[in-house]
């Protein structure tokens, strides 16, 4: 396949004088789970509703499977769960499915069936015909999400699909957004944890302040950050190291757990002479790995302090 | 097209089920008898008035005057209650003040102590057969239709005594002022409609009646459904599939079938109750002769047909006039100040209807139906009191379509912008943006 799924080329996009999106530029291609990462108030759903042809850029471009038609054409080839979950409260959950299946240009008679199929697989069959606000809030999530998948869209959008679940309905989630993928068709999904996208996605990108800030294969981004981590765990001792670790010429940066650490070497120092010297002063150490960064330590590192101030930035 | 059937579907069947769909069809029915037979029943228990004549007059007039109220029956048979029990007062003029005040102190009390008070205190003196004035004392005297008929009935009185006084003979003054009784019947292309006047009028006035509830409750609807959505952030995922036309049409037309499907169980239900009336009325006690007495309309099928069609254009208009609003809006609350801009032109109709049914010919009547805001409501009535020239009926068609494609196109260009909006209400200003952009 040529053609990226989703291609969004120099977008911004402004809401009374304050910019969530800056000139952001993303490529999703076909295939595989890609994670939109990105804090709090980052432009990540922004982003998801300019895809989904919710809001109209002010500037850019956004064309999906490589055609020019709205994503409310292709609509049929699409799934999307809103990060702001709805439903018709007064609903029964079976017609509920059914007819955002109608809505996605499926027949009253398939949806039913699909309907049926995925409140069997979701673990939710018994409710039905029962109406959607006797539903738990976890329980509306999953037919929500049943909603957006029913139709088989070859690409499906997920805005924040885990949060607000308790550990069992996420891995149920998590389950078949992997079979999703497992089929050949695209996930893409937004997410703050970065632990869940690094364990899922192929493709990342991370956004801060509505422009990105690093994109790619993960292994890619990874590779390009630099492996040269370390991971420290300490027993005792952890004031001598102190010194050490303050040593601009061995250690570029550091996270700082407490009972543990990990670090950045600086360019050209040597894991081996870190060692030598956190033992030579009789640090107490439990752990020493070299790893390879995790997307949290990337985040921090490439986003740092500024995420925090992500939100409250207003231009005037 | 299938997509817009999907809403429209979804709409009916989920509004159609709900227990106020069911309630308000049932109990509107239930109004809507006891507005008509309450009249009755009423007029049914009406009393005998007990009225005093203090009689000031040295023509000792009063006695003449009692025995003409005397006549008076409360209904048309000869054999029903009279309205009135009479006594007599003779005073002189010094008397007077003190016998009237006698007299007052004994009236407008309640129903409770019938016997020994007065429903009324009339006041006759010299004055009253040269100039016309008298006085009447009484606790009832807001009741527009009983001191209607007391003046008629003391007019005639008046008039027979001086006309008897110049020497003219009694039974000739009665049977030169007995009234005039006059029959309507209306006439439709040439053709007797089958329809006495008060029919068409009672007819008219339940057309009006019904457009004006339905347009107001069932617009309120889709306002208030167009909201609801906006809060429960449904709103989102349907803009991801169905384009706000989509949305917007389906919504009404949805609405618009369930309003349609409410009056024809009312419609229905009308026509088999009035065919049965007479059995049904036995049942409750009532005298069929009564019932079949009683004004319920024939609508022939061009009234029907062009009821239903101004039904339909007038509630997509309106209807998609409140979608707008509620597109708007984030609460029922925050609607109340906007819909009163589209309320108060549903209510200028209705209240135009009133004048309409009195002069269905005047320039008024004309010009309204031929404004989209009001036609909805005065047209119809129009159509079935007066002979309508097809060409208006054409016209105001016309510009009923025209006028509902650009409420709906203005509907559309809100809606668009309105169902994602969240948050502060937008101004005039903002609204006005959203329609150009």
């Amino acid at each position: 396949m040529t053609s990226p799924s989703v291609r969004i080329t120099t977008v911004t996009k402004r809401f009374s004088g304050h910019v969530a999106v800056n000139r952001l530029s993303l490529e999703v291609f076909a295939g595989g789970i890609f994670g939109l990462l990105g804090p709090n108030g980052a432009g990540k759903s922004t982003t998801i509703r300019l895809i989904m042809g919710i809001l109209e850029p002010d500037e850019g471009s956004i064309s999906l499977f490589g055609l020019p038609d709205g994503s409310r054409k292709l609509s049929a080839r699409i799934g999307y769960l809103p990060e702001e979950r709805g439903l018709y409260k007064k609903m029964q959950v079976l017609d509920h499915l059914v007819f955002l299946g109608e809505t996605k240009g499926i027949s009253r008679h398939d949806a039913r069936i699909r309907a049926r199929a995925w409140l069997e697989r979701l673990g939710i069959a018994d409710w039905a015909q029962k109406k959607v606000e006797d539903l738990s809030k976890g329980m509306q999530q999953k037919v929500q999400f049943a909603g957006a998948l029913l139709h088989e869209p070859e690409l499906v959008i997920l805005d924040e699909p885990f949060s607000g679940l308790d550990p069992v309905n996420a891995q149920v989630m998590k389950d078949i957004v992997v079979a999703i993928a497992a089929e050949g068709r695209t996930v893409l999904f937004s997410t703050h944890v970065m632990e869940q996208a690094e364990r899922m996605c192929d493709h990342i990108a991370i956004i801060a302040r509505g422009a990105t800030v690093v994109s790619g294969a993960v292994a890619q981004v990874k590779a390009d950050f630099g492996g040269r981590h370390v991971a420290l765990g300490f027993t005792h001792d952890k004031e001598r190291a102190t010194a050490i670790l303050a040593d601009r010429t061995l250690v570029a940066s550091i996270d700082d757990y407490g009972a543990s650490a990990q670090l950045q070497l600086a360019e050209g120092a040597d894991p081996q002479a870190l060692l030598a010297a956190l033992v030579h002063e009789r640090v107490g150490l439990r752990h020493f790995e070299l790893v390879e960064p995790s997307l949290q330590s990337i985040f921090i590192a490439k986003v740092g302090a500024d995420a925090a101030v992500a939100r409250a930035e207003v231009s005037a | 097209m299938k997509k817009i059937f999907s809403v429209v579907r979804r709409e009916f069947v989920e509004r159609v089920r709900t227990r106020a769909f069911l309630i308000s069809t049932l109990l509107l029915p239930v109004f809507m008898v006891a507005v008509f037979l309450l009249p009755i029943l009423m007029s049914g228990t009406s009393r005998t008035s007990r009225v005093a004549i203090v009689d000031g007059s040295s023509a000792a007039v009063g006695a003449q005057i009692a025995g003409m109220l005397q006549q008076e029956r409360l209904g048309d048979k000869p054999a029903a209650e009279p309205r009135y029990s009479v006594q007599v007062f003779p005073a002189t003029e010094g008397q007077l003040a003190a016998v009237r005040d006698g007299l007052v102190a004994k009236t407008g009390f309640g129903r409770g102590h019938q016997a020994e008070q007065w429903t009324g205190v009339l006041v006759l003196t010299d004055a009253t057969l040269a100039s016309g004035k008298l006085a009447y004392y009484g606790g009832n005297v807001g009741g527009l239709e009983a001191m209607s008929k007391l003046q008629r009935t003391l007019s005639r009185a008046l008039a027979t005594w001086r006309l008897g006084k110049s020497g003219v003979d009694p039974q000739l003054v009665a049977r030169a002022t007995a009234p005039a009784d006059l029959q309507t019947i209306k006439v439709e292309d040439g053709k007797l409609a089958g329809q006495s006047g008060e029919q068409s009028f009672m007819l008219a006035y339940a057309m009006g009646f019904i457009l004006y509830i339905a347009v107001l409750i069932y617009g309120q609807q889709t306002m208030t459904s167009v909201v609801e959505e906006k809060n429960s952030r449904i709103m989102e995922v349907l803009a991801s599939s169905l384009t706000p036309f989509q949305m917007l049409l389906g919504k009404v037309l949805g609405v618009g079938a369930a309003g349609l499907a409410q009056m024809a169980i009312w419609g229905g239900s009308a026509v088999l109750l009035s065919s049965q009336r007479g059995p049904l009325g036995m049942l409750f006690g009532m005298n069929p002769s009564t019932l079949q007495s009683l004004p319920i309309p024939s609508m022939s099928a061009s009234v029907l047909v062009v009821f239903l069609l101004y039904f339909l254009l007038g509630f997509l208009l309106y209807g998609a006039l409140y979608a707008a609003i509620g597109a708007m809006c984030n609460s029922i609350q925050e609607t109340q100040q906007y819909a009163l801009f589209v309320t108060m032109f549903i209510l200028v109709g209705f209240f135009a209807m009133f004048s309409v049914i009195r002069d269905p010919n005047s320039t008024l009547g004309m010009a309204m139906s031929l404004v989209p805001f009001f036609a909805p409501f005065v047209m119809p009535v129009r159509w079935s009191m007066t002979t309508v020239p097809p060409l208006e009926l054409a016209i105001s068609l016309g510009l009923m379509v025209v006028g509902l494609l650009a409420c709906t196109w203005l509907a559309g260009r809100i809606y668009r912008t309105g169902i994602l909006m969240y948050g502060k209400k937008p101004s005039w200003r903002e609204v006005w943006r959203w329609i150009r952009a």
